[in-house]
């Protein structure tokens, strides 16, 4: 079958200009001799996605991420390199792909912020020239499969971030997209928030086969939504393979901060490392598949009452910085 | 009046005047229309006193007068908007927490800015003006009207100040800034002189500050001012405090009832 | 055909959509409207005191500047209400809010045009065909020619604020000046033709077309001629399409992200 996504050498670099003082003056005398440096974005990225696929699109800051992002959508055209989205090549079948496809940039709204999101529902069933009374079923099924009740019907003015982001992802789905991309869709989102997103973009994507791209910088995204990852950094691949791999290989590790009432704690436990102990306050990285956490904590609590307890995930840059680290002792697993 | 007292506000001043060297864009978006407006007119008053426009002044003193009363509007700063915005942000509650009354620094940030765009659009005004007639007023005439027309500027500075205020019940405050500003065209004699408008407008325009602070100080530059140094001061003086009284009141009221727009 | 027509609806249901949101907030909508229809009727009572004294200036009468100034008034009104968002090009273009639209099949220029409307538009129109009504100059017979007039002029408008805006996409923020320079247009344009020199009219049926804006309009509807509509026709598509070009051109760049000074 035809893949969803297929990527060959994408490359893209941006020539910044060094922005003299700030008058429109200056800026013209900066077209005319140009004081640029060449930034590297994307550099030689290849991968495909398969059609239903969901794939998590992840990397620090500036890694090139919103880059690839806009270039598969059609936004920006790519200095070299092979791009087909849908078979289609972006750069040249736009508008062609464009009603194929849907976005969510977490950072951008398109929904209009005075009126209900209905009106822009109805708006968006001529952008994509869908027939009315089929347009007027589909919202009506989607708003009920996000239960979207009576938000439908109140200003987004009025509406909770987490709110608004389902009439969003709504707002994306009603033309039956084939492919979504999404950009940082749980952005400034709360825990609760951020549960119900994604698990409504995970069956919603199964139920109609959708093909998911999101980026993220938040793993949660990842291990919820999506079943493969990949891990882009300075513009190359880093990582790209099932998440159930990432977590074996490098998410096992959880970080345990722990206040107790005894000033050092003192856990020689197996699979246990301590990174910081002093003032009350103990960082631990601890490996769960070694030692459970339960152990972990019952250790502590002998040696001190525990006032309060903190679990993350390692956070995402100890993961590149890992795969990094795997990458430069041998090649990269694709 | 103490010295630190002085000091803050000072610095206030100061800020917004470097402020005002940054935003050179509209600065100089209002030199051209001043060049612009001062040349269509010397054009509209040769043109209307060729169809017989009964004015005691000639058409060069005309456009010095024009030159003068945009000199004035023009150096105001737009601080309306700024203070509109500081409202809807709910910039104003922290304002509000520091020692320093937030209308005196909002003033003294305009006067800053002011202090920055009326020499420049005062240059402009002397050039055009001069390149259009090829004729300069007498020099105890401009040195009437420099003094008076920043004391008017300042004082219209003010009445923006009261404007932008108005953004705590208003959520758009630019539909009372325009009529506003009209009614300073027509009643403040912008283009025309006062006495060429009919009785029952200058009547009216005799009970607002507008023909004090625009007509009165460029008027200097023609022939028969319509008003003495004496009698201007005097008014601008009254003005300045009824203005001050309405800027402190709206504030009050303001105040107390203040909420903060979540957004 | 379908397609064409599709594009129709779309349009059509954007400016409902624009209106639609520019009402919402009713009391801001009313204020918005009444304050500048007195507003231009407050402006206007200089020239009603101008000409009660010198009553016809190089031809031109009270009724002459009435009507220049309702065709003026309703062309602007109708861009920013129907086409607001060419005054936010600038901002789109810097703040990358097109990107959206690039994801979605319709024109992107029709689209960003049509994301804003200013309310105070409709105060301009309704205040501008007092002016006209009042000018006495405009008999029922003429409305067509006027409103074909008004719609030139209205066109023109929008060219030249999709030009200078536009300019965002090679010099970054350029809202403030290609504001004053939108807003010099319209002073111009509204201000009788018989006081520029010939060297400025030039300038003004060309670079700053104050000439298809005000004018031309005027001319036809005081003194209709087939050559003047034809001129006005004719320079109304021409910039319209240079408009189209300049943003399309634009358009390019901005994919190519060569204004780009950050990335992600």
């Amino acid at each position: 079958m035809q893949p969803a996504v297929e990527l060959n050498q994408l490359s893209k670099s941006f020539r910044v200009r060094h922005a003299r003082g700030g008058g429109v003056a200056d800026r013209v005398r900066d077209l005319f001799r140009r004081r640029t440096e060449t930034v590297v974005a994307v550099d030689r990225l290849s991968f495909s996605i398969a059609p239903g696929e969901r794939v998590a699109f992840i990397g620090p800051n500036g890694a090139g991420k919103s880059t690839t992002l806009k270039v598969l959508a059609g936004i920006l055209q790519p200095d070299a390199g092979d791009v087909r989205v849908l078979g289609l090549v972006p750069s040249r079948q736009r508008s062609e792909l464009a009603f194929q496809i849907g976005t969510v940039f977490g950072q951008r709204s398109q929904l209009w912020y005075q009126l209900p999101p209905r009106d822009t529902f109805e708006l968006l069933g001529r952008v994509y020239e869908i027939d009315r009374r089929e347009h007027r079923r589909r919202i009506d099924a989607l708003s009920s499969v996000f239960e979207l009740d009576t938000l439908v019907d109140t200003p987004v003015r009025h509406l909770s971030l987490g709110e608004r982001m389902r009439c969003e992802i709504v707002a994306s789905l009603l033309h039956s997209p084939r492919m979504l991309f999404l950009d940082e869709p749980t952005i400034g989102l709360d825990v609760s928030a951020k549960a119900v997103i994604r698990e409504l973009l995970r069956t919603e994507s199964e139920r109609e086969r959708v093909t998911l791209l999101l980026t993220s910088h938040d793993t949660g995204d990842m291990e919820r939504v999506c079943t493969r990852v990949i891990v882009i950094h300075r513009g190359r691949l880093l990582w790209d393979g099932p998440i159930a791999a990432l977590r074996r290989g490098y998410l096992k590790a959880k970080r345990v901060t722990l206040w107790s009432e005894a000033e050092h704690l003192e856990l020689t436990l197996p699979g246990v490392r301590v990174l910081s102990s002093g003032a009350y306050r103990t960082e631990l990285e601890v490996a769960l598949e070694i030692t459970p956490l339960g152990q972990v904590v019952d250790a502590a609590l002998r040696q001190a009452a525990i006032r309060d307890m903190a679990i993350e995930d390692a956070p995402l840059d100890e993961v590149i910085r890992a795969l990094y680290a795997h990458a430069e002792s041998r090649s990269v697993p694709s | 009046m103490t010295a630190a007292f002085v000091a803050k506000y000072a610095a206030c001043s100061r800020i917004a005047a470097a402020q005002a060297r940054r935003e050179r864009g509209e600065v100089y978006g209002r030199v051209a229309f001043f060049a612009v407006i001062l040349g269509v007119f010397s054009s509209l008053w040769r043109a209307a006193a060729d169809a017989g426009l009964p004015v005691a002044a000639d058409p060069k003193a005309l456009v010095w007068y024009l030159a003068a009363t945009e000199w004035i509007l023009l150096s105001v700063p737009p601080i309306h908007v700024d203070i509109q915005e500081a409202i809807r942000r709910g910039d104003v509650v922290y304002q509000l927490g520091r020692p320093m009354s937030y209308v005196i620094a909002e003033l003294a940030a305009g006067l800053g800015l002011l202090a920055v765009r009326a020499p420049l659009l005062g240059a402009t005004a002397f050039l055009c003006a001069f390149a259009f007639t090829g004729w300069i007023p007498p020099s105890s005439a401009l040195a009437t009207v420099v003094p008076f027309g920043l004391v008017a500027a300042a004082l219209i500075t003010a009445l923006h100040l009261w404007i932008g205020l108005l953004a705590f019940w208003l959520q758009d405050v630019s539909p009372v800034y325009w009529v506003c500003q009209k009614l300073m065209f027509v009643l403040g004699g912008l283009m025309l002189p006062l006495d060429l408008y009919p009785d029952f407008i200058q009547r009216v325009a005799a009970v607002t500050p507008f023909p004090s602070v625009l007509a009165g100080p460029a008027s200097f530059v023609l022939p028969a001012p319509i008003v003495t140094p004496g009698e201007l001061a005097r008014n601008l003086a009254i003005w300045c405090g009824v203005t001050a009284f309405a800027v402190w009141w709206v504030f009050r009221r303001a105040a107390t009832a203040l909420t903060i727009n979540g957004g | 055909m379908t397609r064409r027509s599709n594009s129709l609806a779309f349009a059509r249901a954007l400016v409902t959509t624009n209106l639609k949101a520019t009402v919402a907030l009713r009391g801001a909508f009313v204020m918005q409207v009444a304050f500048m229809a007195l507003n231009n009727l407050t402006f206007f009572v200089f020239w009603w005191a101008l000409m009660r004294h010198a009553i016809v200036i190089r031809g031109w009468r009270l009724g002459d500047v009435e009507v220049l100034f309702g065709i003026v008034a309703v062309a602007f009104g109708l861009t920013v209400t129907v086409a607001g968002g060419v005054r936010f090009l600038g901002r789109f273009i810097d703040e990358g809010d097109l990107d959206t639209l690039l994801t979605q099949p319709q024109s992107v220029l029709v689209h960003a045009l049509g994301l804003r409307s200013q309310p105070s538009g409709i105060g301009d129109v309704l205040s501008g065909l007092m002016f006209i009504a009042w000018s006495g100059q405009v008999s029922w017979s003429m409305l067509p020619v006027v409103a074909a007039a008004i719609a030139a002029s209205a066109l023109v408008l929008l060219a030249t604020g999709i030009v200078f805006f536009s300019l965002a996409f090679w010099l970054g923020r350029v809202e403030t000046v290609a504001r004053q320079l939108w807003e010099l247009l319209i002073t111009f344009a509204l201000y009788p033709e018989p006081l520029f020199g010939g060297m400025l009219r030039l300038a003004l049926f060309t670079v700053l077309p104050a000439g298809f804006v005000g004018y031309l309009p005027v001319r036809i509807v005081r003194a209709p001629s087939l050559i003047n509509v034809a001129l006005l026709a004719t320079g109304a598509a021409a910039y319209l399409g240079f408009a189209v070009l300049v943003f399309d051109r634009g358009l390019r760049r901005y994919a190519s992200g060569s204004r780009f000074s950050t990335f992600g």
